[in-house]
């Protein structure tokens, strides 16, 4: 078994020096897959991102244990610039583009001269970003904009792609045409990505391994299909597949059940 | 002819100094009260180095680097630490080094007046009687190809485009790969050489001494007039503030002329506080 | 009732407290004990000098109170001063009012010009509003001139104004008005103390850490900007006011912008957000020129000529200013609370309850 690409052990971040935002966090990303991280608001999800990109918004979060690697060597702490340049690009949840510049600005300023990903590439990707080339980034629609991070993104030649909060705010048929645009480039371009999702069933379909979070830990963890078909996953994730026959007594208990992994 | 003469060329001191705030506003939002002090500094800089070495071209490399490393100084040491407090404490800092430049002027200087002296060849007649001589030519001329330099380098130049990123969004730009601290110091190290161009060219037809700091204040007032972030606004309100000093020193009374910005900046204040060409934001962004 | 150790209080009223623990309830004994006896061992010259410190304080307190705990950026609290003077001026020269009434419509005409200065501040936060005060800096400037020029010829050095009289004593010697001003500063510093701690206080500070949630909460800003405004004013003007007495000149030239910058660095240095800051960063700031003079003499006589000595006092300000914003932001008052705490919580480094790493 080759080595991880990236592997997150025991992180815990704290904010302000009392809140502690996430605890004991390991995670496994292996080269050339798709991992998603899903989890209910506030879980932590977002925090982990950060920490690993180099993200955190003040001065008053901070990294208290654990180790971020990346190819075996540690890169907790590193500056956002210093991150990007080792190959690790964030896509962040909001602010992901340069609403000012143009469509063509933004993705000059991603693009490196040395680029093994052209412009021209990621107009392939997603055409509808040549057509809109010269408009300001700022006006584009919320879907517009994503591909728009997304291009800019690859552009700085990602070895770890992590992108926040994808699918929010765009309508079913986007999010599943993301989705799977997202597979493909994945696919073609060896591209490992990890993701962080709301949207648990989305994630878990393109994606080959799932981590689960909650209350700032990582709860379960396993192959995307054992999670899609996990009841407790289901039950809680993704909105309790079809068990409307089943209404006994016993089966109501179940929702009293503490979570199984609390046990 | 000669009221439009003197009004452009007052025009040009003005929107250097206009731009070199406007471009550190929009890099970092810090609003430089040590403008007017970091020009005449420069200029002082200027004479000192052509006096010591005879060459005027001496004096342009004095005055460079003076640019260069007061600017990667002035940001590195001291803005790039209060990235994220609040607003005020950037502009005190500023204020801070504004004081240390008037006492440089004084320990260095000793605060006296000097006038910069190109050679001052046959003037140039115009028609209506004016006379321009090669000082207000050089300033003209000047001012002209640093804005045109400063357009197509914000424009067309990689530089530029990244610039004007980490201009509005200076976490994304970094995470883009983009190195902030490189980009910021190049901000102050081209509004410190604005500057310097500025106060170079006002000590070439005025002087140099404590007293002229203040037209760091009249290039605030062209900055905010036209606009905070804009550049365009900043040839615009320079224009506007030396036509009014000009027309307040000939028709009303020379001593105004000194107030005059500021109540031009209470009028702007109360009418309309972003400028003519700045955005309309929330007035307390940091 | 049995108390809960010096860090932990049980009821607001606790919390509340001035003087918290005992030896400080001591060491303010001891400070008013030989400040009273001070004079008598003092040359005229120290006793000029605390007075300028003094004088100094007044101002410095209500510009803490505006920037320190209002969080409203003011570079116009020289022409607070201003005011206070010129107020002195019309009223002693041309109205004859006496010193007891002159005073007090200082510090009336004060809140007046506080009020108008003030009211920017409800539509501009931030750069904007500095940018008004300084823009409200020169017009009162430039009234003041104007009246100082049509004064009349002897006005070129200033106008005087004769010594103070209250009832049939004479206020005049450095000792007469130390003991006058340290019953003044002693006064303004209690008020301004028991301001702060109580509601005003408690809103001026949610209006400086985020003026819109304080509104959401209930606090009206008007009220409350503006009553900043006014306080401010007053003090500086009542500051200015017995300036004007004290060194009996009033000259529009002493009243820059730089003037206005001094008592910013003041309240920089000692500390924005404690009233015991402003005491402690008038005081430092005013001494400093002649801390920097004395320390010329030690130097060789060569680089004191000209103004090379002039020079680094200005520039010392700057200094400071740079200096503690970047490393000591809390200021001198943080230095003190540090001290204080830690000779607290000795031999513990750190607090009980305190469970984060550092």
């Amino acid at each position: 078994m080759t080595e991880p690409l990236l592997q997150v052990r025991q992180l815990e971040v704290v904010y302000n020096r009392v809140a502690t935002a996430i605890q004991g966090v390991s995670l496994d990303v292996p080269e050339g897959e798709i991992v998603a991280l899903v989890g209910t608001n506030g879980a932590g999800k977002t925090t982990t991102l950060r920490a690993i990109s180099g993200f955190l918004p003040s001065e008053d979060v901070a990294i208290t244990d654990g180790t971020i690697t990346l190819r075996g060597e540690r890169i907790n702490g590193r500056i956002p610039h210093q991150l990007a340049k080792a190959g690790i690009i964030l896509v962040p949840e909001r602010e992901k583009v340069f609403a000012t510049l143009s469509v063509q600005d933004n993705l000059a300023f991603a693009a490196r001269e040395d680029g093994a990903i052209t412009i021209d590439r990621i107009h392939g990707y997603f055409p509808r970003l040549r057509e809109r080339s010269s408009q300001l980034a700022g006006y584009l629609s919320g879907g517009e904009k994503q591909t728009l991070a997304i291009g800019m993104a690859l552009l700085c030649r990602p070895t770890l792609l992590l992108i926040d909060e994808l699918s929010l705010g765009l309508a079913p048929i986007a999010i599943k045409e993301l989705m799977g645009r997202l597979r493909q480039i994945s696919r073609e371009l060896r591209l490992t990505v990890l993701l962080v999702e709301q949207n648990a069933r989305a994630a878990l379909s393109i994606a080959d391994h799932g981590y689960v979070m909650e209350s700032g830990r990582i709860v379960f963890s396993g192959k995307a299909d054992e999670l899609l078909s996990h009841p407790d996953v289901r039950e809680f994730y993704l909105g309790g597949a079809g068990q409307a026959e089943n209404k006994s007594y016993r089966d109501i208990k179940q929702y009293r059940r503490k979570r199984r992994w609390w046990g | 002819m000669e009221f439009v003469a003197t009004v452009i060329i007052l025009t040009c001191t003005y929107a250097l100094l206009a731009a070199g705030i406007v471009i550190l506003y929009k890099a970092g939002r810090v609003v430089n009260f040590a403008h007017g002090e970091i020009a005449i500094v420069g200029g002082y800089v200027f004479y000192s180095s052509g006096l010591m070495t005879g060459s005027p071209w001496l004096a342009v490399v004095g005055a460079v680097a003076f640019s260069i490393v007061t600017g990667a100084f002035i940001y590195v040491a001291m803005m790039r630490r209060v990235v994220g407090e609040p607003f005020y404490v950037a502009i005190l800092i500023t204020v801070g080094i504004a004081i240390v430049l008037k006492a440089a002027i004084i320990v260095i200087w000793r605060a006296e007046q000097v006038t910069i002296d190109v050679g001052v060849a046959p003037a140039i007649r115009l028609a209506g009687g004016a006379t321009l001589s090669y000082m207000d030519l050089a300033s003209i001329v000047l001012t002209i190809a640093f804005f045109v330099a400063l357009y197509l380098f914000f424009t067309f130049t990689r530089l530029g485009v990244q610039f004007r990123g980490t201009a509005e969004n200076a976490l994304l730009a970094s995470q883009r790969g983009v190195n902030v601290n490189l980009v910021l110091s190049l901000a102050w190290i081209i509004a410190v050489a604005a500057a310097t161009l500025s106060g170079v060219l006002y000590g070439g037809r005025a002087f140099l001494g404590s007293a002229s700091v203040t037209i760091g204040l009249a290039g605030l007032t062209a900055a905010l007039v036209g606009g905070l972030d804009s550049l365009r606004g900043a040839v615009v309100g320079a224009f506007i503030v030396a036509l009014a000093q000009y027309l307040t020193v000939r028709l009303i009374d020379p001593v105004l002329s000194e107030a005059l910005p500021f109540l031009i900046l209470l009028v702007v204040m109360s009418v309309r506080p972003w400028g003519l060409f700045g955005t309309v934001e929330e007035l307390d962004r940091v | 009732m049995a108390r809960a150790g010096t860090n932990l209080r049980t009821s607001y009223l606790e919390s509340n407290e001035v003087l918290r623990r005992p030896y400080q309830k001591l060491l303010i004994a001891l400070i008013l004990a030989a400040a009273l006896m001070l004079p008598f061992a003092s040359s005229d010259y120290f006793m000029h000098l605390i007075n300028l410190c003094f004088l100094a304080c007044i101002g410095a307190l209500g510009l803490m109170i505006l920037t320190g705990f209002c969080g409203q950026i003011s570079l116009g609290h020289a022409a607070f001063l201003a005011i206070g003077a010129f107020t002195t001026v019309i009223l002693t020269v041309h109205v004859k009012m006496p010193f007891l009434v002159v005073v007090p419509a200082a510090a009336v005409s004060g809140a007046i010009v506080g009020f108008l200065v003030g009211l920017p501040s409800l539509r501009f936060r931030g750069v904007y509003l500095a940018i008004s005060t300084l823009a409200m800096h020169y017009a009162i400037v430039f009234l003041c001139t104007t009246y100082q020029a049509n004064f009349g010829a002897s006005a070129s050095a200033g106008i005087t104004i004769a010594d103070p009289v209250i009832g049939s004593l004479r206020l005049r010697g450095e000792h007469a008005w130390y003991y006058f001003l340290l019953v003044l500063v002693t006064l303004f510093t209690a008020g301004c103390v028991n301001l702060v701690r109580t509601r005003p206080g408690r809103a001026w500070m949610a209006i400086r850490d985020r003026d819109i949630a304080a509104e959401a909460l209930g606090i009206n800003l008007t009220r409350y900007k503006l009553a900043a405004f006014m306080l401010s004013a007053m003090l500086a003007s009542v500051s200015g006011s017995l300036a004007a007495y004290y060194s009996n000149v009033v000259t529009v030239e002493g009243y820059t912008l730089d003037l206005a910058v001094i008592y910013v660095a003041m309240i920089i240095v000692g500390g924005m957000g404690s009233v015991l800051g402003g005491l402690l960063g008038a005081i430092f700031i005013t001494l400093l020129p002649y801390a920097i003079d004395s320390l010329f003499e030690f130097l060789p006589r060569a680089w004191r000529f000209g103004s090379t000595v002039f020079g680094v006092q200005v520039g010392a300000v700057g200094v400071c200013i740079i200096l503690f914003l970047l490393f000591e932001p809390k200021g001198l008052a943080e230095i003190w609370r540090r001290t204080e705490t830690y000779f607290d919580r000795w031999p513990f480094r750190y607090r009980p309850l305190d469970t984060t790493r550092r």
